[in-house]
């Protein structure tokens, strides 16, 4: 599998992640990587400098929508929460990574691996 | 206390972007990294362990700012409506077009369709070629990005164009001669557009099906 393959995956199931957890509740950035690297037993990890580019992009898509408010803590954060056209999205998103995990699984049985 | 933002702003440098969005920027990167500060001292790291941990989020600034600086900046000329419907639906027209003229200076005769004298002439070699450019355009679009409505319009777009153009003639020609019956002219313009527009635009649609039913993650790993 060639990088740019592997990063085209990476980048498409990042924004899975980050929209299938948006669709849930509103976060800020340290609080969706803390989310995802919890939620998939630390399988999928964000840092810093794979995160905000890509919430970045995916505001500037539409898909996202940032907005500064207080945390529990008092602090400001900016809070990202999925648009109506993100949540148009994120459903045909998972189907086509349904879709390319079955293929996958036709392939290669990973599912049985 | 370490001050994460003056950190930000000295380590990141200048965005090219509005003072705005990179004062947000630095807000929010900051805000990020003292809250990973935070949770490591309450791990029971030290201060100066728990910094450097936190600044390992980021590795390479100048690599951060160019991500951030791509991220940020408006759509170029090119966006991806441009890509997957644009370019595509151009470029099927611009194979489509020629092909017809071609056709006409070979000598090729137009097929006659209809009743005699309510028919109309269609060159029966370009219609039977259409539906290679309705694959051209959905294929193109297809490989741009193209969400399945976008592959579709770009695989019909010589169709589309030829249709705008009709509605043009059409409404110049009340302008231009009024002599003409209405009834007349909607039904001269209805049977144009069945054998100009809809007939090329079936065998458009015919070429185009195959990359309509292909799922985007088919293709995920080929783009």
């Amino acid at each position: 599998m060639t990088n740019r393959i592997r990063s085209k995956i990476a980048r498409g199931s990042a924004e899975l992640a980050i929209l299938a957890l948006l669709a849930e509740e509103s976060l800020y950035g340290f609080e969706i990587a803390k989310q995802i690297e919890d939620k998939t037993g630390g399988a999928l990890r964000f840092n810093l400098a794979s995160l905000y580019p890509m919430l970045y992009e995916l505001e500037k898509r539409g898909w996202v929508k940032g907005r500064w408010e207080t945390n529990r803590a008092g602090r400001d954060r900016r809070y990202y929460s999925l648009t109506p056209k993100g949540k148009r999205k994120l459903a045909p998103l998972r189907r086509e990574w349904r879709f390319f995990f079955r293929a996958l699984d036709r392939l290669a049985g990973v599912s049985h691996a | 206390m370490r001050n994460w933002n003056a950190l930000v702003r000295e380590r990141l440098g200048e965005l090219g972007l509005k003072a705005v969005q990179q004062e947000e920027i630095i807000a929010e990167l900051a805000g990020h990294l003292e809250d990973v500060f935070k949770a490591l001292q309450a791990q029971g790291l030290f201060e100066s362990d728990a910094s450097a941990r936190a600044l390992e989020e980021v590795g390479d600034w100048g690599v951060l700012a160019r991500m951030l600086h791509r991220a940020k900046r408006e759509e170029g000329n090119m966006n991806q409506r441009t890509k997957s419907v644009w370019l595509p639906g151009v470029i099927s027209l611009v194979v489509a077009s020629p092909f017809l003229m071609i056709l006409e200076k070979v000598g090729v005769r137009p097929h006659i369709w209809g009743p005699s004298g309510f028919g109309l002439a269609i060159p029966l070699p370009w219609l039977i070629a259409q539906p290679a450019f309705g694959a051209l355009g959905a294929y193109l679009s297809l490989h741009a990005g193209g969400d399945r409505r976008a592959r579709l319009v770009a695989g019909l777009f010589p169709s589309l164009v030829l249709f705008g153009a009709f509605c043009l003639v059409l409404v110049m020609s009340v302008f231009v001669d009024w002599s003409v019956l209405a009834s007349i002219r909607f039904v001269g313009f209805a049977i144009y557009i069945c054998f100009w527009v809809v007939l090329p635009g079936l065998a458009l649609l015919l070429g185009a099906l195959p990359f309509l039913k292909q799922q985007k993650a088919a293709v995920l790993a080929g783009n």
